[in-house]
């Protein structure tokens, strides 16, 4: 067998196996949160034949997206200990030492670039920044396919060695503890200071979506209680281009589809019909959320007014032309719960123009950018 | 260096990660073409240098500098305030920048605050929390010396270990 060495720079004596095994379970479970907490948010957003996201319970979304993005940013302290107590290895000489070894090495390629890839771009989204040419959802979609696909052959190859890390003993349990309270860091105080990091992390962010710690969000770049009304918006009525249509006499609410009388209603006849109030959570993607007091129609009524099946899909329509998220899908739970509004008021106000005046989506356990803004056609199908 | 081992779990996984990789490969030139995959790729191997050869080695620097730099007593809370403050300005230097603020001028409800500031706050939280934890090793191995030592150290008085 050749034997494997690394520079002899590297002199920690946290750099070990058993420091490597902690800090690679902990990514492990955060990781595989991420990632199916993930694939959840995709789904929902675009449903296979065989995938319906129920509209039940209403704050589900709310909860799962929250998690999603506060364990990706307490991730990152985790990977760049990992990585650094990996590091050593990446200049080991020769570089391998078998077949399998070098299969191994090729994988950590994936793993090491897709999750500094997955947790920055996911960082920058928060920030709605895209310093890059791509598509974001769907290149970080995809990567995080390729990042677990290297993770699980990397948990392959180092089952063994972490379980024997592990359950061995603490190695310098049994080392003579000549410096005790004079000592730099030992592994205990390492794993203390990466925790500590991830937890500061979560504290000043996680207010975005976590209410009662709003005021110690320092570092979000969102806040629950910041924006017109009162609650952020992700995007406005000018950049979405529909600021002349709203404000139209020609404005018309149509139902249309496979109905069997179509509908068109001015904002003012919709103001008319029976008026319902729910409070429901806008959950965006990035992470943030804002629980309000919406008023509206419910869309199960203008369904039923219109004469359409009671299993009835249907598709909302914004005035927006142009870009994603011009329309959104209710399936038959959403279509037909109580609380899925066209809602014209928030908190007792008509709606703010950036929040989707003259009449929005909102309904329970929905994606934030599935609450469509600016409705002007439901098309039943 | 022990010679590493594959058992069966590596030949088990193996098939399985590689298949998932190849699903997201795939997946990914669909949805963005193959001049999108190309693109994405080089975004992969971006992060990748920027970790390797950027950050990490600039980590080791600091760490090191900071062990020189400082005597023995005051060096952990010191760098786990270090560790700390540097993944707190990842987060958030978007924001300090006001990076995705600029590409929606007319939202203000996108990074609302004043981020130096509440940068400066945060950071003064940690290192408060770092300069308590100082003072209760302090606190902790004053009383140590103190006491006779049921422990026989090595070398004698255990600054001498240095």
């Amino acid at each position: 067998m050749i034997e494997q060495t690394t520079p002899r720079i590297f002199t920690g004596s946290l750099r070990d196996e058993r420091t490597a095994a902690l800090l690679g379970v902990a990514l492990g479970v955060t990781f595989g949160v991420c990632f199916v907490t993930g694939v959840l948010s995709h789904l929902i957003q675009d449903p296979p034949s065989w995938f319906q996201w129920p509209s039940r319970p209403a704050g589900l979304y709310r909860v799962t997206q929250g998690v999603h993005v506060a364990t990706g940013l307490a991730s990152i302290p985790l990977l760049l200990a990992k990585l650094w107590v990996v590091y050593p290895k990446l200049f080991a000489w020769p570089p391998f030492r078998s077949v399998a070894h070098l299969v191994e090495r090729l994988a950590i390629f994936p793993l090491v670039a897709g999750g500094v890839f997955e947790l920055f771009t996911g960082l920058a989204d928060t920030h709605i920044w895209y310093p890059w040419p791509f598509n974001f959802r769907a290149a970080h979609y995809w990567v995080a396919w390729i990042t677990i696909g290297a993770l699980v052959v990397h948990i392959g190859a180092k089952w063994a060695a972490t379980r024997a890390a592990l359950f061995a003993g603490d190695a310098s349990a049994t080392a003579p503890p000549p410096t005790e309270h004079t000592s730099a860091f030992d592994r205990r105080t390492f794993m203390t200071a990466v925790f500590a990091a991830a937890g500061a992390v979560t504290l000043f962010t996680v207010g975005q979506t976590v209410a009662p710690l709003r005021k110690l969000a320092f570092l979000a770049p969102r806040r629950p209680d910041s924006g017109p009304q009162g609650f952020p918006v992700n995007r406005t009525a000018a950049t979405a281009g529909v600021v002349d249509a709203a404000h139209s006499p020609d404005y018309r609410l149509r139902v249309e589809g496979k109905v069997h009388r179509k509908l068109a209603f001015t904002r003012e006849e919709l103001l008319a019909m029976p008026q319902h109030e729910a409070t429901l959570s806008i959950s965006c993607v990035e992470g943030w959320s804002t629980t309000q007091r919406w008023r509206g129609v419910r869309v199960r009524d203008l369904l039923t007014h219109a004469g359409s099946a009671s299993d009835a899909e249907v598709r909302v329509d914004s005035l927006q032309r142009r870009r994603a998220y011009r329309s959104s899908d209710l399936n038959r739970w959403h279509a037909h719960d109580p609380d899925t509004l066209l809602a014209l008021q928030v908190n007792g106000e008509p709606l703010d123009l950036d929040h989707g005046y003259p009449v929005r989506l909102i309904g329970p356990n929905r994606p934030g950018v599935m609450q469509t803004k600016w409705v002007t056609r439901l098309v039943v199908r | 260096m022990s010679p590493p081992r594959y058992g069966s779990s590596f030949w088990i996984a193996l098939p399985i990660g590689a298949a998932v990789m190849v699903f997201g490969a795939i997946g990914l030139i669909g949805d963005l073409g193959v001049g999108g995959g190309v693109e994405v790729g080089g975004w992969l191997v971006g992060a990748d240098v920027a970790h390797d050869f950027v950050l990490a080695p600039l980590a080791c620097l600091v760490g090191a500098a900071v062990a020189r730099a400082l005597p023995r007593w005051c060096r952990a809370p010191t760098q786990a305030a270090l560790v700390t403050s540097g993944v707190l300005l990842i987060v958030v230097f978007p924001a300090l920048r006001g990076f995705g603020r600029d590409q929606v001028p007319d939202n203000p409800s996108v990074q609302p605050l004043d981020y130096t500031t509440a940068t400066l706050t945060a950071l003064a939280l940690v290192w408060a929390a770092a300069g308590v934890w100082l003072l209760a090793r302090l606190a902790t191995a004053g009383r140590g010396r103190r006491r006779p030592r049921t422990r026989a150290t090595p070398g004698g008085h255990p600054m001498s270990q240095r």
